[in-house]
Protein backbone atom coordinates (compact mmCIF):
# COMPACT_ATOMS: atom_id res chain seq x y z
CA UNK A 1 0.00 0.00 0.00
CA UNK A 2 2.43 2.47 0.96
CA UNK A 3 4.72 1.06 -1.96
CA UNK A 4 2.34 1.89 -4.44
CA UNK A 5 1.15 5.87 -2.89
CA UNK A 6 5.25 6.19 -3.24
CA UNK A 7 5.03 4.66 -6.95
CA UNK A 8 2.47 7.50 -7.41
CA UNK A 9 4.00 10.50 -5.76
CA UNK A 10 6.92 9.65 -8.19
CA UNK A 11 4.57 9.22 -11.12
CA UNK A 12 2.94 12.51 -10.39
CA UNK A 13 6.21 14.68 -9.59
CA UNK A 14 7.44 13.29 -13.31
CA UNK A 15 4.35 14.34 -14.78
CA UNK A 16 4.91 17.81 -12.98
CA UNK A 17 8.70 18.31 -13.81
CA UNK A 18 7.39 17.12 -17.63
CA UNK A 19 4.75 19.40 -18.13
CA UNK A 20 7.03 22.53 -18.90
CA UNK A 21 8.63 20.01 -21.82
CA UNK A 22 5.01 19.45 -23.21
CA UNK A 23 3.92 23.40 -23.88
CA UNK A 24 4.23 24.20 -27.54
CA UNK A 25 7.22 26.87 -27.81
CA UNK A 26 10.52 26.54 -25.34
CA UNK A 27 12.97 29.49 -24.79
CA UNK A 28 16.31 29.06 -24.92
CA UNK A 29 19.68 30.50 -23.90
CA UNK A 30 23.16 30.41 -24.63
CA UNK A 31 24.93 27.53 -22.15
CA UNK A 32 26.73 30.64 -20.92
CA UNK A 33 23.46 32.21 -19.10
CA UNK A 34 23.36 31.60 -15.60
CA UNK A 35 20.18 30.12 -14.28
CA UNK A 36 17.45 27.35 -15.32
CA UNK A 37 14.39 29.29 -15.49
CA UNK A 38 13.02 32.77 -15.79
CA UNK A 39 10.09 34.45 -14.41
CA UNK A 40 7.34 35.88 -16.83
CA UNK A 41 7.76 39.38 -16.02
CA UNK A 42 11.54 39.43 -16.67
CA UNK A 43 10.75 37.57 -20.14
CA UNK A 44 8.68 40.07 -21.31
CA UNK A 45 10.70 43.02 -20.62
CA UNK A 46 13.95 41.52 -22.46
CA UNK A 47 11.46 41.03 -25.23
CA UNK A 48 10.06 44.50 -24.76
CA UNK A 49 13.71 45.89 -24.44
CA UNK A 50 13.84 46.37 -21.25
CA UNK A 51 15.74 44.69 -19.75
CA UNK A 52 19.43 44.66 -21.71
CA UNK A 53 21.63 42.51 -19.02
CA UNK A 54 21.42 39.84 -17.18
CA UNK A 55 21.50 39.64 -13.71
CA UNK A 56 25.25 38.99 -13.56
CA UNK A 57 25.41 42.14 -15.94
CA UNK A 58 26.13 40.24 -19.07
CA UNK A 59 24.60 41.97 -22.24
CA UNK A 60 21.56 39.75 -23.64
CA UNK A 61 21.46 39.52 -27.28
CA UNK A 62 17.53 38.50 -28.33
CA UNK A 63 16.70 36.74 -31.25
CA UNK A 64 13.28 36.60 -33.15
CA UNK A 65 11.91 35.03 -36.22
CA UNK A 66 10.15 36.51 -38.96
CA UNK A 67 6.75 38.51 -37.71
CA UNK A 68 4.28 36.44 -39.50
CA UNK A 69 6.62 32.94 -38.54
CA UNK A 70 3.92 30.82 -36.51
CA UNK A 71 6.45 29.97 -33.96
CA UNK A 72 7.16 33.46 -33.55
CA UNK A 73 2.81 34.08 -33.02
CA UNK A 74 3.07 31.14 -30.88
CA UNK A 75 6.01 32.64 -28.19
CA UNK A 76 4.58 36.28 -28.35
CA UNK A 77 0.93 35.30 -27.48
CA UNK A 78 1.55 32.15 -25.24
CA UNK A 79 5.06 33.19 -23.34
CA UNK A 80 4.73 37.19 -23.23
CA UNK A 81 0.90 37.85 -23.42
CA UNK A 82 1.62 40.25 -26.44
CA UNK A 83 0.58 40.19 -30.30
CA UNK A 84 3.47 40.06 -32.54
CA UNK A 85 2.36 43.88 -33.92
CA UNK A 86 2.23 45.37 -30.69
CA UNK A 87 6.26 44.12 -29.89
CA UNK A 88 7.04 45.19 -33.87
CA UNK A 89 5.32 48.42 -32.71
CA UNK A 90 7.42 48.62 -29.40
CA UNK A 91 10.69 47.83 -31.06
CA UNK A 92 9.87 50.22 -34.24
CA UNK A 93 9.62 53.11 -31.34
CA UNK A 94 12.54 52.22 -29.75
CA UNK A 95 14.84 51.25 -31.95
CA UNK A 96 13.89 54.51 -34.60
CA UNK A 97 14.50 57.04 -31.88
CA UNK A 98 17.98 55.77 -31.00
CA UNK A 99 16.99 54.41 -27.72
CA UNK A 100 17.66 50.54 -28.03
CA UNK A 101 18.58 48.31 -30.95
CA UNK A 102 15.94 46.26 -32.06
CA UNK A 103 16.19 42.39 -32.15
CA UNK A 104 18.40 40.57 -34.39
CA UNK A 105 15.42 38.67 -36.98
CA UNK A 106 16.59 35.16 -38.24
CA UNK A 107 15.42 33.40 -41.10
CA UNK A 108 14.13 29.99 -39.18
CA UNK A 109 14.63 27.97 -36.58
CA UNK A 110 17.89 26.48 -37.36
CA UNK A 111 19.42 29.57 -37.81
CA UNK A 112 17.78 30.47 -33.72
CA UNK A 113 19.66 27.38 -32.88
CA UNK A 114 23.15 27.99 -34.68
CA UNK A 115 22.93 31.81 -33.76
CA UNK A 116 21.82 31.36 -29.49
CA UNK A 117 24.55 28.59 -29.55
CA UNK A 118 27.04 30.94 -31.00
CA UNK A 119 26.57 34.01 -29.17
CA UNK A 120 27.08 34.52 -25.73
CA UNK A 121 24.50 36.17 -23.66
CA UNK A 122 21.82 35.09 -26.21
CA UNK A 123 18.24 34.70 -25.81
CA UNK A 124 15.84 33.08 -28.08
CA UNK A 125 12.90 30.30 -28.99
CA UNK A 126 11.80 27.08 -30.74
CA UNK A 127 8.71 25.99 -31.51
CA UNK A 128 9.97 22.48 -29.40
CA UNK A 129 11.51 21.84 -26.51
CA UNK A 130 13.79 19.06 -28.01
CA UNK A 131 17.09 19.11 -26.16
CA UNK A 132 20.13 20.10 -28.45
CA UNK A 133 23.57 20.12 -28.14
CA UNK A 134 25.25 23.77 -26.51
CA UNK A 135 21.52 24.98 -26.51
CA UNK A 136 20.19 25.27 -22.69
CA UNK A 137 16.41 25.45 -22.65
CA UNK A 138 14.97 27.99 -19.69
CA UNK A 139 11.64 26.75 -17.60
CA UNK A 140 9.20 29.78 -17.14
CA UNK A 141 8.77 30.10 -13.99
CA UNK B 1 17.61 44.12 -42.14
CA UNK B 2 21.45 43.97 -42.27
CA UNK B 3 23.60 43.44 -39.14
CA UNK B 4 27.17 42.17 -38.70
CA UNK B 5 29.72 42.37 -36.09
CA UNK B 6 32.10 45.40 -35.93
CA UNK B 7 35.79 44.63 -36.75
CA UNK B 8 37.38 43.93 -33.16
CA UNK B 9 40.20 46.98 -34.36
CA UNK B 10 38.00 49.84 -33.50
CA UNK B 11 36.38 48.11 -31.02
CA UNK B 12 40.04 48.06 -29.24
CA UNK B 13 40.61 51.40 -30.36
CA UNK B 14 37.46 53.11 -29.03
CA UNK B 15 38.03 51.06 -25.50
CA UNK B 16 41.03 51.92 -25.51
CA UNK B 17 40.46 55.34 -25.89
CA UNK B 18 37.40 55.00 -22.94
CA UNK B 19 39.28 52.59 -20.10
CA UNK B 20 40.18 55.12 -18.13
CA UNK B 21 36.60 55.06 -16.94
CA UNK B 22 35.71 52.08 -14.72
CA UNK B 23 32.54 50.70 -14.91
CA UNK B 24 33.51 49.95 -18.65
CA UNK B 25 32.37 46.86 -19.84
CA UNK B 26 32.86 45.40 -23.38
CA UNK B 27 30.85 42.11 -23.44
CA UNK B 28 28.33 42.29 -26.06
CA UNK B 29 28.30 39.45 -28.05
CA UNK B 30 25.63 40.29 -30.36
CA UNK B 31 26.42 42.79 -33.62
CA UNK B 32 27.61 46.11 -32.82
CA UNK B 33 26.04 48.00 -35.80
CA UNK B 34 22.11 48.09 -37.03
CA UNK B 35 20.29 49.60 -40.38
CA UNK B 36 17.10 49.97 -41.16
CA UNK B 37 14.53 52.12 -43.40
CA UNK B 38 11.68 53.01 -44.86
CA UNK B 39 10.23 54.45 -47.73
CA UNK B 40 6.62 56.00 -48.50
CA UNK B 41 3.89 57.49 -51.24
CA UNK B 42 0.97 59.01 -50.36
CA UNK B 43 -2.31 60.31 -52.33
CA UNK B 44 -4.16 62.57 -51.05
CA UNK B 45 -7.18 64.26 -52.78
CA UNK B 46 -10.09 67.33 -50.61
CA UNK B 47 -13.15 68.68 -51.58
CA UNK B 48 -12.12 72.09 -50.59
CA UNK B 49 -8.80 73.51 -49.42
CA UNK B 50 -5.20 72.19 -50.45
CA UNK B 51 -3.03 69.71 -47.98
CA UNK B 52 0.15 69.00 -48.76
CA UNK B 53 0.12 69.63 -52.13
CA UNK B 54 -2.36 70.48 -54.74
CA UNK B 55 -5.05 68.00 -53.58
CA UNK B 56 -8.43 70.14 -54.04
CA UNK B 57 -10.51 68.26 -56.50
CA UNK B 58 -7.50 66.61 -57.74
CA UNK B 59 -4.93 64.15 -56.69
CA UNK B 60 -1.90 65.18 -54.63
CA UNK B 61 1.26 62.84 -55.06
CA UNK B 62 3.11 65.36 -52.94
CA UNK B 63 3.71 63.56 -50.14
CA UNK B 64 6.98 61.19 -49.96
CA UNK B 65 8.90 60.12 -46.94
CA UNK B 66 11.80 57.46 -46.79
CA UNK B 67 14.77 57.16 -44.07
CA UNK B 68 17.49 55.58 -43.45
CA UNK B 69 18.72 54.91 -40.01
CA UNK B 70 21.72 53.45 -38.29
CA UNK B 71 23.06 52.74 -34.69
CA UNK B 72 26.44 51.66 -33.65
CA UNK B 73 27.30 50.70 -30.76
CA UNK B 74 31.31 50.73 -30.24
CA UNK B 75 30.93 49.57 -26.33
CA UNK B 76 27.97 47.90 -24.46
CA UNK B 77 27.32 51.58 -22.81
CA UNK B 78 27.99 53.61 -25.79
CA UNK B 79 25.33 53.94 -28.75
CA UNK B 80 25.46 56.58 -31.73
CA UNK B 81 22.53 56.52 -34.23
CA UNK B 82 21.18 58.61 -36.61
CA UNK B 83 18.61 59.27 -39.42
CA UNK B 84 18.76 60.67 -42.68
CA UNK B 85 15.57 62.27 -43.86
CA UNK B 86 13.76 62.47 -47.29
CA UNK B 87 10.58 64.16 -47.04
CA UNK B 88 8.28 66.29 -49.10
CA UNK B 89 4.65 67.41 -48.00
CA UNK B 90 3.38 70.09 -50.41
CA UNK B 91 4.43 73.78 -50.24
CA UNK B 92 5.21 73.03 -46.42
CA UNK B 93 8.06 70.87 -46.85
CA UNK B 94 9.99 71.18 -49.52
CA UNK B 95 13.56 70.65 -48.16
CA UNK B 96 13.80 66.84 -49.36
CA UNK B 97 16.57 65.03 -48.22
CA UNK B 98 18.25 66.71 -44.60
CA UNK B 99 19.76 64.95 -41.22
CA UNK B 100 16.71 64.25 -39.37
CA UNK B 101 19.01 63.55 -35.79
CA UNK B 102 22.80 62.48 -34.79
CA UNK B 103 23.13 61.76 -31.50
CA UNK B 104 25.41 60.01 -28.98
CA UNK B 105 23.82 57.95 -26.25
CA UNK B 106 26.10 57.31 -22.86
CA UNK B 107 24.37 54.59 -20.15
CA UNK B 108 26.11 55.56 -17.30
CA UNK B 109 24.87 53.16 -14.73
CA UNK B 110 23.19 50.10 -15.87
CA UNK B 111 21.76 46.62 -13.82
CA UNK B 112 19.62 44.10 -15.30
CA UNK B 113 15.95 46.32 -13.71
CA UNK B 114 17.82 49.72 -13.85
CA UNK B 115 19.78 52.63 -16.38
CA UNK B 116 20.16 55.74 -16.45
CA UNK B 117 22.30 57.49 -19.55
CA UNK B 118 22.76 60.79 -21.38
CA UNK B 119 22.29 61.34 -25.02
CA UNK B 120 24.04 64.25 -26.48
CA UNK B 121 24.10 65.82 -30.57
CA UNK B 122 21.19 66.74 -32.06
CA UNK B 123 18.87 64.92 -30.23
CA UNK B 124 15.20 63.17 -31.02
CA UNK B 125 12.56 65.43 -29.02
CA UNK B 126 10.65 63.82 -26.22
CA UNK B 127 6.53 65.24 -26.65
CA UNK B 128 3.73 62.48 -26.11
CA UNK B 129 3.39 59.08 -27.68
CA UNK B 130 4.47 59.58 -31.74
CA UNK B 131 6.88 62.32 -32.13
CA UNK B 132 9.86 60.50 -31.84
CA UNK B 133 9.19 58.28 -34.95
CA UNK B 134 6.55 60.23 -36.39
CA UNK B 135 8.28 60.33 -39.77
CA UNK B 136 8.47 56.36 -39.87
CA UNK B 137 4.71 55.41 -41.76
CA UNK B 138 4.77 51.89 -39.34
CA UNK B 139 4.94 53.64 -35.83
CA UNK B 140 1.94 56.18 -36.64
CA UNK B 141 -1.81 55.36 -35.54
CA UNK B 142 -2.84 56.75 -39.25
CA UNK B 143 -1.39 58.24 -42.43
CA UNK B 144 -1.58 61.48 -40.55
CA UNK B 145 -0.85 61.88 -37.00
CA UNK B 146 -3.51 63.92 -35.03
CA UNK B 147 -2.98 67.65 -35.95
CA UNK B 148 -4.18 69.11 -32.80
CA UNK B 149 -1.50 67.81 -30.64
CA UNK B 150 1.38 66.63 -33.43
CA UNK B 151 0.41 69.76 -35.99
CA UNK B 152 2.59 69.44 -38.58
CA UNK B 153 3.22 73.02 -39.49
CA UNK B 154 4.80 73.33 -36.36
CA UNK B 155 6.68 70.04 -36.68
CA UNK B 156 10.27 72.11 -37.08
CA UNK B 157 10.03 72.84 -34.09
CA UNK B 158 9.32 69.29 -32.20
CA UNK B 159 11.71 67.08 -34.36
CA UNK B 160 14.78 67.36 -33.08
CA UNK B 161 17.16 69.91 -31.46
CA UNK B 162 20.96 70.55 -30.92
CA UNK B 163 21.46 69.86 -27.32
CA UNK B 164 21.32 67.27 -24.27
CA UNK B 165 18.86 64.72 -21.99
CA UNK B 166 19.37 62.20 -19.17
CA UNK B 167 17.34 59.76 -19.19
CA UNK B 168 16.63 57.22 -16.69
CA UNK B 169 14.30 53.70 -16.77
CA UNK B 170 13.30 51.29 -14.09
CA UNK B 171 11.13 48.21 -13.78
CA UNK B 172 9.78 47.30 -10.68
CA UNK B 173 6.18 45.03 -9.62
CA UNK B 174 3.94 48.42 -9.62
CA UNK B 175 5.32 48.66 -13.45
CA UNK B 176 8.63 50.40 -15.61
CA UNK B 177 9.27 54.28 -15.21
CA UNK B 178 11.17 56.25 -17.93
CA UNK B 179 12.06 59.87 -17.95
CA UNK B 180 13.83 62.40 -19.70
CA UNK B 181 15.01 65.90 -19.10
CA UNK B 182 16.80 67.74 -20.90
CA UNK B 183 17.64 71.24 -22.54
CA UNK B 184 17.94 72.25 -25.87
CA UNK B 185 17.77 74.54 -29.15
CA UNK B 186 14.82 74.19 -31.09
CA UNK B 187 14.42 75.12 -35.15
CA UNK B 188 12.12 78.32 -35.30
CA UNK B 189 13.63 79.41 -38.44
CA UNK B 190 11.43 77.82 -41.09
CA UNK B 191 8.61 79.00 -42.93
CA UNK B 192 6.08 76.71 -41.58
CA UNK B 193 6.90 78.04 -38.10
CA UNK B 194 7.08 81.56 -38.87
CA UNK B 195 3.30 81.17 -40.28
CA UNK B 196 2.66 79.33 -36.49
CA UNK B 197 3.81 82.60 -34.27
CA UNK B 198 4.38 85.57 -36.75
CA UNK B 199 0.87 84.93 -39.07
CA UNK B 200 2.79 85.07 -42.38
CA UNK B 201 6.41 84.22 -43.81
CA UNK B 202 8.73 87.03 -42.51
CA UNK B 203 12.11 89.18 -43.34
CA UNK B 204 14.22 88.37 -40.74
CA UNK B 205 15.38 85.51 -38.39
CA UNK B 206 13.21 84.05 -35.59
CA UNK B 207 16.57 82.50 -33.73
CA UNK B 208 15.67 79.39 -31.28
CA UNK B 209 16.70 79.94 -27.33
CA UNK B 210 17.34 77.33 -24.71
CA UNK B 211 14.48 75.32 -24.26
CA UNK B 212 13.54 72.38 -21.27
CA UNK B 213 12.38 69.40 -22.09
CA UNK B 214 11.13 66.56 -19.74
CA UNK B 215 8.76 63.62 -20.08
CA UNK B 216 7.72 61.43 -17.42
CA UNK B 217 6.57 58.31 -18.58
CA UNK B 218 4.49 54.86 -16.55
CA UNK B 219 3.85 51.99 -18.26
CA UNK B 220 1.19 50.03 -15.04
CA UNK B 221 0.86 45.96 -15.35
CA UNK B 222 -2.57 46.79 -16.57
CA UNK B 223 -1.27 47.71 -20.49
CA UNK B 224 -1.73 50.92 -19.17
CA UNK B 225 0.77 53.69 -19.93
CA UNK B 226 0.54 57.28 -18.65
CA UNK B 227 2.49 59.95 -19.26
CA UNK B 228 2.81 63.42 -19.24
CA UNK B 229 5.18 65.74 -21.27
CA UNK B 230 6.57 69.57 -20.47
CA UNK B 231 8.42 71.96 -23.01
CA UNK B 232 9.15 75.46 -21.95
CA UNK B 233 10.58 77.45 -25.32
CA UNK B 234 12.00 80.53 -26.43
CA UNK B 235 12.75 82.13 -29.43
CA UNK B 236 14.24 85.72 -30.42
CA UNK B 237 13.60 87.84 -33.60
CA UNK B 238 15.78 89.67 -35.23
CA UNK B 239 14.00 91.87 -38.53
CA UNK B 240 15.33 91.76 -42.04
CA UNK B 241 15.82 95.15 -43.95
CA UNK B 242 13.39 96.09 -44.70
CA UNK B 243 11.16 94.87 -42.32
CA UNK B 244 7.69 96.01 -40.60
CA UNK B 245 8.32 93.73 -36.96
CA UNK B 246 10.66 94.79 -34.89
CA UNK B 247 13.02 92.63 -32.57
CA UNK B 248 10.27 91.10 -30.77
CA UNK B 249 10.15 88.21 -28.37
CA UNK B 250 8.38 84.58 -28.40
CA UNK B 251 8.13 81.95 -25.04
CA UNK B 252 6.30 79.23 -25.93
CA UNK B 253 5.00 76.51 -23.23
CA UNK B 254 3.03 73.02 -23.19
CA UNK B 255 2.16 70.75 -20.59
CA UNK B 256 0.72 67.24 -22.51
CA UNK B 257 -0.92 64.39 -21.19
CA UNK B 258 -1.31 60.91 -22.30
CA UNK B 259 -3.19 58.34 -21.18
CA UNK B 260 -3.05 54.87 -23.53
CA UNK B 261 -4.85 51.60 -22.48
CA UNK B 262 -4.48 48.14 -24.31
CA UNK B 263 -7.24 45.79 -24.08
CA UNK B 264 -6.27 42.12 -26.36
CA UNK B 265 -6.56 43.55 -29.85
CA UNK B 266 -7.94 47.00 -28.83
CA UNK B 267 -5.75 50.09 -28.04
CA UNK B 268 -7.55 53.27 -26.93
CA UNK B 269 -5.62 56.33 -26.71
CA UNK B 270 -5.88 60.36 -25.41
CA UNK B 271 -3.77 63.09 -25.33
CA UNK B 272 -4.77 66.19 -24.32
CA UNK B 273 -2.18 69.53 -24.42
CA UNK B 274 -2.61 73.03 -23.51
CA UNK B 275 0.29 75.14 -25.46
CA UNK B 276 0.68 78.59 -24.14
CA UNK B 277 2.29 81.14 -26.71
CA UNK B 278 3.62 84.54 -25.69
CA UNK B 279 4.65 87.29 -28.63
CA UNK B 280 5.92 90.26 -27.35
CA UNK B 281 7.62 93.33 -29.04
CA UNK B 282 7.22 92.76 -32.58
CA UNK B 283 6.13 96.66 -33.41
CA UNK B 284 2.45 98.21 -33.89
CA UNK B 285 2.46 95.80 -37.47
CA UNK B 286 2.31 92.52 -35.21
CA UNK B 287 0.76 94.19 -31.97
CA UNK B 288 1.51 91.83 -28.30
CA UNK B 289 -0.20 88.93 -27.94
CA UNK B 290 -1.23 86.05 -25.16
CA UNK B 291 -3.37 82.74 -26.11
CA UNK B 292 -3.70 79.17 -24.53
CA UNK B 293 -4.26 76.72 -27.52
CA UNK B 294 -6.22 73.40 -26.72
CA UNK B 295 -5.50 70.29 -28.72
CA UNK B 296 -7.30 67.07 -27.66
CA UNK B 297 -8.16 63.78 -29.48
CA UNK B 298 -9.76 60.48 -29.01
CA UNK B 299 -8.51 57.11 -30.82
CA UNK B 300 -9.31 54.09 -30.93
CA UNK B 301 -7.40 51.38 -32.89
CA UNK B 302 -8.61 47.96 -33.54
CA UNK B 303 -6.39 44.73 -35.01
CA UNK B 304 -9.54 42.73 -36.07
CA UNK B 305 -7.14 40.55 -38.15
CA UNK B 306 -3.50 39.67 -37.80
CA UNK B 307 -2.73 41.98 -40.56
CA UNK B 308 -5.53 44.46 -40.15
CA UNK B 309 -6.43 47.57 -38.52
CA UNK B 310 -9.60 49.72 -37.92
CA UNK B 311 -8.85 53.11 -36.81
CA UNK B 312 -11.34 55.62 -35.76
CA UNK B 313 -10.17 59.44 -34.17
CA UNK B 314 -12.22 62.55 -33.69
CA UNK B 315 -9.42 65.43 -33.36
CA UNK B 316 -10.22 68.66 -31.68
CA UNK B 317 -7.86 71.84 -32.07
CA UNK B 318 -9.02 75.17 -30.64
CA UNK B 319 -6.07 78.43 -31.35
CA UNK B 320 -7.62 80.13 -28.68
CA UNK B 321 -9.26 78.48 -25.60
CA UNK B 322 -11.24 81.79 -24.48
CA UNK B 323 -12.24 82.28 -28.64
CA UNK B 324 -12.96 78.68 -29.69
CA UNK B 325 -15.53 79.61 -32.55
CA UNK B 326 -13.14 82.48 -33.30
CA UNK B 327 -16.22 85.38 -33.55
CA UNK B 328 -13.96 87.72 -31.23
CA UNK B 329 -10.67 87.24 -33.55
CA UNK B 330 -12.91 87.56 -36.56
CA UNK B 331 -14.56 90.42 -35.07
CA UNK B 332 -10.88 92.11 -34.27
CA UNK B 333 -9.64 91.36 -37.48
CA UNK B 334 -11.66 91.01 -40.08
CA UNK B 335 -10.23 87.06 -40.93
CA UNK B 336 -12.35 84.05 -41.23
CA UNK B 337 -13.61 82.96 -37.76
CA UNK B 338 -12.97 79.17 -38.48
CA UNK B 339 -8.99 79.70 -39.03
CA UNK B 340 -9.41 79.13 -34.97
CA UNK B 341 -10.82 75.89 -34.84
CA UNK B 342 -10.64 72.78 -36.26
CA UNK B 343 -12.77 69.71 -35.70
CA UNK B 344 -11.20 66.39 -37.34
CA UNK B 345 -13.24 62.98 -37.16
CA UNK B 346 -10.95 60.46 -38.94
CA UNK B 347 -11.80 56.99 -40.06
CA UNK B 348 -8.50 54.95 -40.89
CA UNK B 349 -7.52 51.13 -42.54
CA UNK B 350 -3.99 49.86 -42.19
CA UNK B 351 -2.93 46.62 -43.52
CA UNK B 352 0.31 45.10 -43.58
CA UNK B 353 0.44 42.70 -46.57
CA UNK B 354 3.58 41.53 -45.80
CA UNK B 355 5.92 42.00 -42.66
CA UNK B 356 7.55 44.87 -44.97
CA UNK B 357 4.56 46.11 -47.05
CA UNK B 358 1.41 48.38 -45.40
CA UNK B 359 -1.16 49.84 -47.08
CA UNK B 360 -3.56 52.51 -45.32
CA UNK B 361 -6.38 54.16 -46.46
CA UNK B 362 -8.07 57.11 -44.21
CA UNK B 363 -10.56 59.59 -44.78
CA UNK B 364 -11.29 62.78 -42.79
CA UNK B 365 -14.30 65.38 -41.95
CA UNK B 366 -13.08 68.69 -40.92
CA UNK B 367 -15.18 71.52 -39.50
CA UNK B 368 -12.12 74.49 -39.51
CA UNK B 369 -9.03 75.67 -40.85
CA UNK B 370 -7.27 75.95 -37.90
CA UNK B 371 -4.46 73.29 -38.81
CA UNK B 372 -4.58 74.07 -42.58
CA UNK B 373 -0.87 74.49 -43.70
CA UNK B 374 -0.20 78.12 -44.66
CA UNK B 375 2.27 77.70 -47.32
CA UNK B 376 -0.40 75.66 -49.66
CA UNK B 377 -3.01 77.78 -48.20
CA UNK B 378 -2.19 81.24 -48.53
CA UNK B 379 -5.00 83.21 -49.44
CA UNK B 380 -7.19 82.78 -45.92
CA UNK B 381 -10.39 84.10 -47.82
CA UNK B 382 -10.30 80.94 -50.39
CA UNK B 383 -10.37 78.67 -47.29
CA UNK B 384 -13.53 76.66 -46.78
CA UNK B 385 -14.50 75.87 -43.49
CA UNK B 386 -15.96 72.20 -43.89
CA UNK B 387 -14.29 70.04 -46.28
CA UNK B 388 -13.52 66.36 -46.44
CA UNK B 389 -9.65 64.63 -47.23
CA UNK B 390 -9.24 61.25 -48.50
CA UNK B 391 -5.37 59.52 -48.49
CA UNK B 392 -3.88 56.36 -49.81
CA UNK B 393 -0.48 55.07 -48.33
CA UNK B 394 1.38 52.50 -49.10
CA UNK B 395 4.99 52.01 -46.95
CA UNK B 396 7.87 49.98 -47.48
CA UNK B 397 10.60 48.41 -44.90
CA UNK B 398 13.94 47.27 -44.89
Amino acid sequence: MTHARFLFRRLVLLLLLASPLAVSAGIIVNPGVEGRSISAASLRNIYTLRQTLWPNRQPIVIFVLPDDHPAHEAFAKEKLGLYPYRLRQTWDRLSFSGMASTPIEVKDENEMRARVRATPGAIGYTSKDTVYDGIKILRLE
Amino acid sequence: MMASRFSGWNSLLLSGLLATLPAWADDLAGPRYHVQGFAAQGLIGSSDNRFFGDSEDRVSTDFTEAGLHGSWQPLDALRLSGQVLYRRAGESDQDGLRLDYAQADWQFYQTDVTQFGLKLGKVKLPYGLYNETRDVPFTRPGILLPQSVYIDNSRDLLLAAPGMFVHGASVQKYGAIDFLLGWVRPDFDSESVEYVFLGNTRPGKLQGKGTLGARLRWDAPTDTTLMLTYADARADYSPGSPDSLAAGKIRFRNLLATVQQRLDTLTLTAEYGQPQGNRRGFGPALPDDSRTVQAFYLQGEWRFRPAWELMLRHDIFYRDRNDKNGRQFEAATGLPAHSMFARDSTLGLRWDATPSLMLRAEYHHIDGTGWLPGPDNPDLFSREQRWNMWLLQAAYRF
